[in-house]
């Protein structure tokens, strides 16, 4: 199978990497700090929502003002990550602050996260249509530039994370929030920022999907579940920025051409839209199953309830 | 003799209580001094970790007060949080290092500077930064620490001299050290004697914590002694003979059993068959270190032998392999001439071995679950799929009411139970479910006088009537001399023994604990 | 603020902290939809119509079913979210056997009664056979089972959606992509007759009453269901190893147990009763397996994940939970949001009940202080 690069594969190749990368990017970062992220899936479809209800109000206001309308969708996916980097101070300090369920936490920002996802584009949907004219456009610049953008972004959260005083603060609270305390870390805020600057980048890329990648938003689209995707090659990748470019990379591809191997094998397209999903399911068993589990561990007490004998907060 | 600017750290009145109800800090009053080594002494369950601990932060008292020597006057503070501890100069340094393990000596380090701000560095400055600090105060004491070197991969002497080097960094004033120098081999254990001689010479105060008597007479210029949560006394290292201090420290609890009228008088026994024979183990903790160091033992049937020892030489990591729950690195364990040695604890449990654990409420119950439900685990393992609860709720009954457990009935939550009568609970079901031997850790741990008693008897029943062996550490000495018929000691990872406990003077013993 | 451990469990702790749930929840659901539009007062009255209408009684039995098979997974710590997938696994046994193995019209002599018995056992064994992937992931790779069931959720829909378009594609089915309807003979209803009643209390209660009927079969399932769960916790060692395991599996290691075949069992079985709910539900209402499942499903394996959590896993509890959320959803699809369909409004209300039962579940055993 010979493959063509062409500007359209490379666009298609740039949307899917940079959507799939920063997402779970963000989430890695959120993680990395000792906080589970079961939202995920919730607080992509509510970033697609927001940024696609911000794209269409952010065009009309501003050509009615004079201003050129490419801003919009960049205004849009700011407010996708100011909405999520909100949640991610929410989650922050709950799940630092009382002994409640990382995961209960998660699962029921997931719903919200569909919910009001919903609530906040479904007008503008209805209002308009197609949403394409209100996307990024449709150049092979733009693209690059976002690929190129994701990918500083994450040498710079890596430089962040293993060069930094915060980042090594970051990671002992994942490891050992007990022993990082004792150390003279508080937690607390270190989590917070965490969880304010990883989910700001996770909504980021989730604004992507619909105004880069799909050019396309309906309600219906909480149920694809890509932020699962992210979920898993964040996972298989040990939630390491650099090591996440390659299987962003693989794992966009493989989504976004699954499609073209459906016209080239003849695959039925419910079996190509399965195939991310068993993919996933494949990586999550080798990465178990392996020495991968070893080398790319997450840290050691992700998840688990933070809670003192005594604590003032 | 000591005037008041001297004075680097005075607490007060200091009660804390935790939930549950154990009174940790009882009223404690103690000042610490100005180029001092004090040696805090006591048993488990003293006070002494507790006391650091509200020093460092790590604990909020109920009341008192504590006060510390700012800028040569004796101001009172609240320190809610290490962080705040260590801006006062106070650095608690603990048995088991706080240190992250899959970060770096540096990045472990940065965590404690920056949060001090130490020399302007922020938060978002280079970790690398304070890796040339840290290669000077290495050579300044003559670790052999590389700055970059993942924790997980240090030594414990490694990880034990990273913290000291973490106070010296930040200039502590006053080092708290909870039973810092208590695993270390005895070179690297005079090199940091050398170290405490050094910083006491600079004008810090030290806090050593530690239950070896020997240590604390060779560093120390006081000693204070603590048990139940008071403080005894506090002598001039110089004024008194370790002989004294120890009966300080043991003193109160032979006056106690002097008075105990359960005194069991042991039968003299032909000699039965082995039950239970390890032979050569070596058995490595939780955290990597060998705990176990090639230990010998034979329970015979019918026989109690009792391992004596203060907590942290090796005991509970080698009862736990010997009823499957922890893989020895090398050696071999049989029961009934079986070798069980890797194969797991349900084959051991299958045997009729029943075990109470060292960590009761991680592994020897569900504290969500009632009485009955914890009862009918062990009792339960030959059935088949249908549970007797009739057969069940007899015998849970028959505990409870035998045991003395105080509880509202079999059904209560344990949960709803105070801590005495849990353990009552964990320690029956174990002895009465045991039909070839028992292997227990503390087996009276937080019971009352008579309860305590009364579980004692139960045991030597099982081993005369029932022949069951017994194989039990205890941290409290007089009963492994009370019940035993034969006693092991426990020291490093290596036991010392057999030893006759009706001909065996007391001395000797404690002498081979403490040593 | 400090949070302290209590000396005494909160009294009634369970009841307050799902009414609570329930109540916030509730209100901040409102408020939401409040800000798009809708008048809170009518959301209430729709709400509290709901409680008592008829469409309810379906729900609330399908509800209970799940609510007792993820009960026994949950009890155990197990959090099994991959009901929608054993859900609709569990019905292709159904279809084919229905559909092709002893197809009517040729001339299929095993009784009717067998065929059914055949596809409810064959659905939970299938559903079984899912859910236990998963635990076994979990045991033996100790890969969270939440990502891994809701993923192979995903694969569900899509190895159904592939199966309706090609090797079960309906022939009778008017240009719909769906399989076709099961024979009438399959299907287990039993229709009483629209009747005319002047009286509107006695009306409203046949109408009740016609619902039940047409829904026996589920009422039959969660009475079983119920039993089940009952016998097992209460006279089997699995039972018990179940409920320690949920709190203390160390406990159950030291005694010897052997936790990860417990965990594998204990997904198994309630992947079996959610697959016995799902053929059910297939022979009882929905007839046939539709194309595009992952956008005409009703969610209910979500929505049980809701009733479980609510029931705070006392099996007393269940059909009570599950009425509240059925009355909740139905409320939900009633109430229209500018044409917004009535799932999409579950999920905010589903999402706001969870989120106040998170962050209020640990008042049973916590208190908290603050200081000012």
């Amino acid at each position: 199978m010979v493959v063509q690069v062409t500007p359209d594969f490379l666009m298609r190749l740039s949307a899917a990497f940079s959507t799939l990368y920063l997402v779970a990017l963000g989430h890695s970062l959120f993680e990395k700090s000792g906080m589970l992220n079961l939202a995920i899936d919730g607080l992509f479809f509510l970033s697609t929502g927001i940024s696609v209800f911000t794209a269409v109000t952010a065009h009309h206001a501003l050509v009615g003002v004079g201003v050129p309308t490419a801003l919009a969708p960049l205004l849009a996916t700011l407010l996708a990550g100011f909405a999520s980097m909100l949640i991610g101070l929410l989650m922050a300090w709950v799940l630092t602050n009382l002994p409640v369920s990382h995961a209960a936490v998660g699962f029921s920002l997931m719903f919200l996260g569909y919910g009001l996802g919903i609530l906040a584009g479904y007008r503008v949907r209805l209002e308009v249509g197609n949403i394409r004219p209100y996307a990024y456009p449709y150049e092979l610049s733009t693209y690059l530039t976002a690929a190129t953008t994701a990918v500083a972004a994450g040498l710079t959260i890596h430089y962040l994370l293993y060069k930094t005083n915060f980042g090594a603060a970051i990671r002992s609270c994942g490891e050992n929030p007990h022993a990082a305390s004792s150390l003279g870390v508080r937690v607390a805020r270190v989590r917070m920022a965490a969880a304010a600057l990883g989910l700001f980048i996770l909504g980021c890329g989730a604004s992507l999907f619909p105004l880069l990648w799909q050019r396309y938003w309906d309600v219906k689209t909480y149920i694809l579940g890509y932020g699962w995707f992210a979920f898993t090659i964040a996972l298989a990748s040990g939630r390491h920025p650099l090591l996440l470019i390659l299987f962003a990379a693989i794992f966009g591809g493989l989504i976004e051409f699954a499609t073209s191997l459906q016209a080239l094998y003849g695959l039925q397209v419910d079996l190509a839209k399965m195939i991310p999903f068993v993919v996933s399911l494949a990586l999550m068993v080798v990465y178990g199953a392996t020495r991968l589990r070893k080398i790319l561990e997450p840290p050691s007490s992700l998840g688990k309830t933070y809670y003192r004998e005594e604590r003032s907060v | 003799m000591h005037s008041d600017d001297s004075v680097a750290v005075s607490v007060k009145g200091l009660r804390k209580v935790f939930p549950g109800g154990v009174t940790a800090l009882d009223d404690v009053s103690l000042d610490v001094y100005s180029g001092e080594i004090l040696a805090l002494l006591g048993e488990n369950g003293s006070g002494k970790s507790t006391l650091v601990k509200v020093l460092y932060g790590v604990y909020v008292p109920d009341s008192g007060e504590v006060r510390v020597n700012v800028g040569g006057r004796l101001t009172k503070v609240h320190i809610r949080e290490p962080i705040e501890a260590m801006r006062y100069g106070i650095v608690l340094v603990s048995q088991v290092p706080q240190l992250i393990d899959k970060l770096s000596v540096a990045e472990n380090l940065a965590l404690t500077l920056s949060s001090l701000k130490w020399k302007g560095s922020t938060p978002l400055s280079r970790v690398s930064r304070f890796s040339r600090v840290i290669e000077k105060e290495c050579e300044r004491l003559g670790f052999k620490i590389d700055p970059n070197e993942k924790v997980y991969n240090l030594t414990y002497t490694q990880k034990q001299q990273v913290e000291l080097l973490r106070s010296l960094v930040i200039d502590a004033r006053v080092l708290l050290l909870d039973e810092v120098l208590t695993y270390l081999p005895t070179r690297e254990k005079r090199k940091f004697y050398d170290i405490l001689l050094k910083l006491r010479g600079e004008g810090r105060s030290i806090v050593l914590i530690t239950h070896k008597l020997p240590e604390a007479f060779e560093v120390s210029d006081r000693i204070a002694v603590m048990r139940n949560g008071k403080i005894l006394g506090v002598v001039n290292t110089k004024d008194v003979t370790l002989r004294e201090v120890r009966s300080m420290m043991f003193g109160a609890a032979a006056q106690l059993l002097a008075n105990d009228k359960t005194l069991l008088r042991k039968a003299v026994k032909a000699p039965k068959g082995e039950e239970i024979v390890v032979e050569g183990l070596h058995v490595k903790d939780d955290y990597g270190r060998d705990v176990v160091n090639g230990v010998n033992l034979v329970v015979r049937r019918g026989e109690i032998v009792g391992i004596a020892g203060v907590a942290g030489n090796g005991q509970r990591e080698l009862l736990e392999a010997v009823v499957g729950l922890r893989r020895p690195e090398r050696g071999t364990v049989r029961i009934a001439g079986l070798d069980i040695t890797k194969k797991g604890a349900k084959l051991v449990r299958s045997l009729g071995v029943s075990f109470i654990p060292d960590r009761p409420l991680e592994y020897g119950c569900s504290i969500d679950h009632s009485v009955l439900d914890n009862v009918a685990v062990p009792f339960s393992l030959a059935n088949g799929m249908l549970l007797k609860w009739d057969r069940l709720r007899e015998v849970a009954e028959k505990i409870v009411s035998e045991y003395q457990v105080v509880a509202p009935g079999v059904e209560a939550s344990l949960k709803s139970l105070s801590g005495g009568n849990i353990m009552k609970v964990v320690v029956s079901k174990e002895i009465e479910s045991a039909s070839r031997a028992i292997v227990a850790y503390n087996p009276t741990r937080a019971l009352d006088e008579v309860a305590a008693a009364f579980v004692r008897q139960r045991i030597r029943v099982k081993a005369e009537k029932d022949e069951v062996a017994v194989l039990m550490a205890s941290e409290d000495l007089d009963e492994v001399l009370l019940m035993s018929d034969a006693v092991y000691v426990a020291n490093s990872g290596r036991l010392y023994g057999p030893l006759d406990p009706e001909s065996t003077p007391r001395e000797e013993v404690e002498k081979l604990m403490v040593m | 603020m400090v949070v302290l451990r209590r000396k005494k469990e909160l009294r009634y702790g369970a009841l307050v902290v799902s009414g609570l749930s329930l109540l916030l929840g509730l209100l901040i659901y409102v408020a939401i939809i409040g800000f798009f539009g809708v008048n809170p007062l009518d959301a209430l009255a729709s709400i509290a119509r709901a409680f008592v209408t008829p469409t309810v009684v379906k729900d609330l039995l399908v509800l209970s079913m799940l609510g007792y098979a993820l009960l026994v997974a949950f009890k155990a710590s197990l959090w099994n979210i991959g009901g929608e997938g054993q859900f609709y696994i569990s019905m292709l046994p159904g279809i084919v056997s229905t559909l092709y193995l002893f197809n009517l019209e040729q001339g299929a002599v095993v009784p009717p009664f067998a065929v059914v018995l055949l596809s409810v056992i064959g659905g939970s064994l299938l559903a079984a056979a899912w859910a236990a992937l998963a635990g076994a992931i979990k045991a033996y790779l100790q890969i969270d089972e939440v990502p891994v069931t809701v993923i192979m959720n995903y694969v569900v829909y899509y190895l159904l959606n592939f199966l309706v378009w090609g090797p079960l594609k309906g022939k009778r089915t008017f240009g719909y992509l769906r399989t076709d309807e099961i024979p009438g003979v399959y299907r287990l209803n039993i229709r009483l007759p629209m009747l005319y009643i002047s009286d509107p209390a006695l009306s409203f209660l046949y109408s009740i009453a016609r619902q039940v009927a047409y829904y026996s079969s589920f009422l039959v399932g969660a009475f079983l269901a119920a039993v089940f769960v009952w016998w097992v916790f209460k006279f089997t060692k699995l039972g018990l190893y179940v409920r320690i395991m949920g709190s203390n599996p160390n406990y159950l290691r030291a005694t010897g147990v052997n936790t990860k075949v417990l965990a594998v069992a204990t997904m198994a079985l309630s992947g079996a009763m959610v697959g016995f709910a799902g053929s059910l539900y297939l022979l009882t209402e929905l007839g046939r397996l539709p194309y595009e499942l992952e956008r005409q499903t009703a969610g209910y394996g979500y929505l049980a994940v809701l009733v479980t959590w609510l029931s705070l896993l006392d099996y007393r509890l269940v059909p009570l939970s599950a009425y509240v959320v059925s009355a909740l959803r139905n409320a939900g699809t009633t109430m229209q949001v500018a044409g917004l369909g009535g799932v999409e409004q579950t999920l905010i209300l589903i999402g706001s009940v969870l989120l106040v039962y998170s962050l209020t579940r640990f008042l049973i055993e916590y208190e908290v202080k603050v200081e000012w």
